[in-house]
């Protein structure tokens, strides 16, 4: 199975190269004013003014940006390598969305209180109805698609996954590829979810995907509960919490989380001499993104427009690609030939992203309406 | 007697054993990279090193988290000292009648689980201004008041343990000073209870989360929930590394306030 | 020391230094601490049932009438299931424990140990604690590996140490050490000479310790249970890690509603939680100080 994706991942790269190359041949004559054109427009983005005074603010408080997710490590320090005069440090990496939230109303008019904000797009909502989002369009906002921002340029979407199973090979020598597989005996206790659907992100999106692999859609998430309520009674979805050391000590072997979770833990599993492959279920394909935008009032106004920029740049948008998202601009990138096969070994298939919808706002209330109803007397109730 | 002793020894093995046991699983996933998986005679031997837990221990983060956990704990037992101290002075020397409230106060915080507590404080303190929340050390009171059972209960049962009050009123009708009979018959009863309240009150911060984490200050339990991330072996021997080092000091204490039987558990209820 | 007693007018307030307690109520002495107390606790607490009593997002009823209904009742009694149960394993072991001890009383460097290692332990939780059973009894646990070796499969058998069995398994870590903390001084006060006297009269241990030695024990033990369930049942950082959310627990629900990812809008049902636990720990309380004041007549 993986073998033949890696041959169709292959033989896209390759159509992509030669349409793109066609192309550059075809501007041959005009390749000069091209390239001065382009080279202009990257050198204006983002713009002078903004980096000056943002370089005079000299901070910006972020939040909730662990290492290892979508290698924000690599992110901020392509920040800091960019702009060394601005320091951006990170609170609380592990904090929740909700935590984000509170920090903002907690810290208002304090000097740590966070600038910018990575929260998934329910609580991009209640930023929203609460009015605490400062719109802000980075340049190059046309070449992001419109599922992925906010009409109102409140928010962004600077990266998105999709649900996948991360498997540690080392444990686990038969690995599955779908949510169907999930449900064979031979994986009794191995299954694990990232968290409480209820509180967790990634788990809520196990969930919505499973419902999609069970008839279920994005207004009906209902299969994805049943589809858990009878992996816990067959016993085989693992009630322990998963943590790195939990996928490293192959406590769970057979982990449901985003793309983007994985490559972050690759060193740390070589080290321990642990194999381990990322395999997106073909039945339940899934995306979703984190929206990021400037948080209103806050006390680096232009340090943390200069991030959001960042994050959107193609300095943001190939360390996103690095840890396994996939940046909002990704067409663009790919376009303009800035994305090797070799950088894209992290991601999934890109047939698997080229039609990827996202729920709407009011989808994701409703489903979670039903989840915190049901998941507890279905799932968790003893 | 015989008999006694023996189930005695039995009954320590068996808990020995219970503490024991599961802290050399977590050493053994700290210290050495091979899943457990591949465990066995051959691989017994392989792949041990110390390089996460001096990752770890010497990492920026974890000395920032580890000083300011330190000062946090120091500040929080100051802080107790100076409101307990003369509140049960008080109610042992002067008004017997007062100690039950006191000691009615002092159990409260049980009453409020520290996740309920939590949730009040952003609630509550958003009308007292941001600026107090914004601070490292707004952290202090409430520590001061989840340690409370513990401290207040030290230095009552040292001070309840001989009659302060006839003791008070003999040196004062002797005719010492107040000083006099503050150094020579409280100071000395309150010591055992001011050391096994310290005690009590440091062990208690650095192990505090919840709040901790509410308010983004970055304590040390922070930076291990932060560092389980990047680098979970050396998290986890840090944690073992203070497990011991903790429990070496208690034993340590213990073994220096043995005055009058007064032992480190000033747990009594 | 016997002294004779001094009038209420000879008393000490009255021949105070500096004449500064002298003409001061208790009360202002006290009012700094209850000025703290009343600060950094009670209005925190009163915060909690502002919001409780507030509705749900989107509901006309009161926040805390619907978290005492269909799955918030459950996981409320779940909780109180599971701290009454590790409060009364770890009540019985842990005095167990601290009698035991009595027999360490030749190696006191032993007994140094075991009292610092207990203070440690009844403070250890959370994340630590949870993945070193994980470590030791999970489905890749080093001692689960061992029993394999042996025969005895821990999976075929049913058991994970997520489930309840596991979890009250490590909450017994953090009990029973607490309980042993509470019970050795009350042990300690029981007297060698009272044991030697009922003995000297024929009494049979047992005898000795109905009559004498549980009855003088008893306001400890009963404190050391009230303060383990407490603990138990405020616990949830150690639930948490050990199972996908430890999510039957009050305490970790509590989290959904007001530190999640996903709910939203429902924060008030979080603040009535929180106010039902608070309540449940009042009741606890009570029953505690009315068992305490009774057995204190008993002892007399």
């Amino acid at each position: 199975m993986s073998k033949h994706m890696k041959v169709t991942k292959k033989v896209q790269i390759a159509l992509g190269f030669t349409v793109a190359g066609l192309l550059l041949g075809a501007c041959g004559s005009s390749s000069e004013s091209t390239e001065s054109t382009d080279a202009a427009i990257v050198s204006d983005c983002p713009a002078a003014d903004i980096v000056d005074a943002a370089t005079a603010e000299a901070k910006v408080n972020l939040i909730a940006l662990p290492d290892t997710w979508a290698n924000y490590k690599g992110i901020l320090q392509s920040f800091r390598d960019k702009y060394a005069a601005i320091e951006n440090p990170v609170a609380n990496p592990d904090a929740s969305s909700a935590d984000e939230l509170t920090a903002v109303e907690t810290l208002a008019g304090q000097p740590d209180m966070p600038d910018a904000v990575d929260v998934s797009p329910a609580f991009a909502q209640e930023f929203d109805t609460k009015g605490l989002w400062e719109p802000y369009q980075p340049c190059l906002w046309d070449e992001i698609p419109t599922t992925l921002k906010d009409p109102d340029g409140k928010w962004v979407a600077a990266y998105y996954g999709l649900m996948a199973i991360g498997v540690n090979t080392t444990v686990v020598t038969e690995v599955p590829t779908s949510f169907a597989e999930l449900t064979d005996a031979k994986y009794k206790g191995l299954v694990a979810l990232n968290g409480d659907p209820r509180e967790s992100g990634a788990a809520f999106a196990a969930v919505m995907a499973a419902a999609i692999a069970n008839g279920g859609s994005f207004d009906d998430i209902l299969p994805g509960i049943q589809y858990f309520a009878d992996l816990k009674k067959s016993g085989n979805l693992s009630g322990s919490d998963v943590t790195p050391a939990s996928v490293i000590s192959g406590e769970t072997p057979l982990v449901l989380d985003w793309t983007y979770n994985y490559p972050g833990l690759a060193p740390t599993l070589a080290e321990n001499g642990v194999t381990f492959e990322v395999k997106v279920p073909t039945d339940g394909i899934y995306g979703g993104f984190y929206a990021q935008g400037v948080v209103k009032n806050s006390p680096h106004q232009n340090a943390s427009k200069l991030w959001i920029s960042h994050l959107i740049s193609d300095e943001g948008a190939l360390g996103y690609i690095e840890g396994g998202a996939i940046p909002a601009r990704f067409d663009a990138l790919v376009a303009s030939g800035k994305v090797t096969p070799e950088m894209m070994k992290n991601l999934p298939d890109p047939a698997l992203t080229a039609n990827i919808t996202f729920p709407s706002a009011d989808q994701v209330a409703k489903a979670k309406e039903v989840l915190a109803a049901q998941w507890g007397p279905m799932v968790s109730g003893n | 007697m015989i008999r006694r002793n023996f189930w005695s020894k039995v009954i320590l093995v068996i808990v020995a054993a219970f503490y024991v046991l599961p802290m050399i699983a977590m050493a053994r996933f700290s210290f050495q990279r091979v899943p457990v998986i591949k465990l066995g005679w051959s691989t017994l031997g392989k792949n041990w090193t110390a390089d996460s837990l001096i990752d770890a221990v010497t990492s920026e983060r974890f000395l920032q988290a580890g000083w300011l956990s330190i000062r946090l704990a120091l500040l929080s037992v100051v802080l107790s000292l100076v409101i307990l101290i003369p509140t049960t002075v008080y109610v042992h020397v002067m008004k017997k009648s007062a100690r039950s409230y006191v000691e009615f106060l002092s159990i409260l915080p049980y009453v409020v689980p520290p996740i309920a507590l939590v949730v009040g404080i952003s609630g509550a303190m958003k009308v007292l201004g941001t600026w107090f929340l914004a601070s490292p050390f707004s952290l202090v009171p409430f520590y001061v008041i989840i340690s409370l059972p513990f401290t207040f209960r030290s230095l009552d049962t040292s001070l309840g343990a001989i009659d302060l009050k006839t003791l008070v009123e003999a040196s004062r009708s002797l005719g010492a000073s107040w000083m006099r009979t503050t150094r020579m018959v409280i100071l000395p009863n309150l010591k055992v209870g001011i050391i096994n309240a310290s005690f009590l009150s440091f062990a208690t911060v650095l192990g505090e989360f919840t709040i901790a984490s509410l308010l983004l200050k970055f304590t040390l339990p922070a930076y291990l929930a932060e560092s389980q991330g990047s680098n979970p072996q050396g998290t986890f021997s840090v944690g073992l590394l203070l497990l011991v080092v903790s429990s070496l000091m208690f034993a340590l204490m213990n073994r220096l306030s043995k005055r009058k039987g007064h032992a480190l558990t000033g747990l009594t209820l | 020391m016997n002294l004779t007693v001094r009038s209420e007018r000879d008393s000490l307030a009255e021949r105070v230094p500096f004449g500064v307690f002298k003409h001061m109520r208790s009360w202002v002495v006290l009012a700094p601490f209850t000025l703290f107390v009343a600060v950094f606790l009670l209005w925190p607490t009163f915060s909690v049932f502002r919001s409780a009593l507030q509705p749900v997002e989107g509901s006309s009823k009161p926040a805390m009438l619907e978290a005492i209904s269909g799955q918030y009742l459950d996981a409320i009694l779940y909780s109180v299931r599971l701290s009454a149960l590790t409060a009364g394993l770890g009540a019985v072991i842990g005095t167990l424990v601290a009698v035991s001890a009595v027999s360490l009383n030749q190696f006191k460097g032993l007994r140094n140990v075991l009292v610092g290692y207990s203070a440690v332990a009844a403070n250890l939780g959370g994340i630590p604690l949870a993945f070193a059973f994980v470590a030791s009894l999970g489905m890749q646990g080093l001692y689960t590996k061992l029993l394999s070796v042996i025969g005895i499969n821990l999976s075929d058998l049913g058991f994970k140490i997520s489930d309840f069995s596991g979890i009250v398994i490590v909450y017994l870590y953090f009990q029973i050490p607490l309980m042993t903390l509470v019970m050795l001084p009350a042990v300690d006060g029981l007297k060698v000479t009272l044991k030697e006297a009922a003995a000297s009269v024929g009494a049979t241990p047992r005898q000795y310790w109905r009559s004498i030695g549980i009855p003088l024990l008893s306001p400890s033990l009963l404190g050391g249970f009230l303060l383990l369930f407490a603990n138990a049942f405020s616990a949830y950082a150690t639930a948490y890690a050990l199972s996908a959310g430890g999510s039957n627990l009050v305490s970790v629900q509590i989290r959904f509603y007001l530190q999640g990812n996903t709910i939203t809008g429902k924060s008030n049902l979080g603040y009535a939680l929180a106010a039902w636990m608070i309540v449940v720990m009042v009741l606890a309380m009570s029953g505690y100080l009315g068992l305490r004041r009774r057995s204190e007549r008993w002892r007399k």
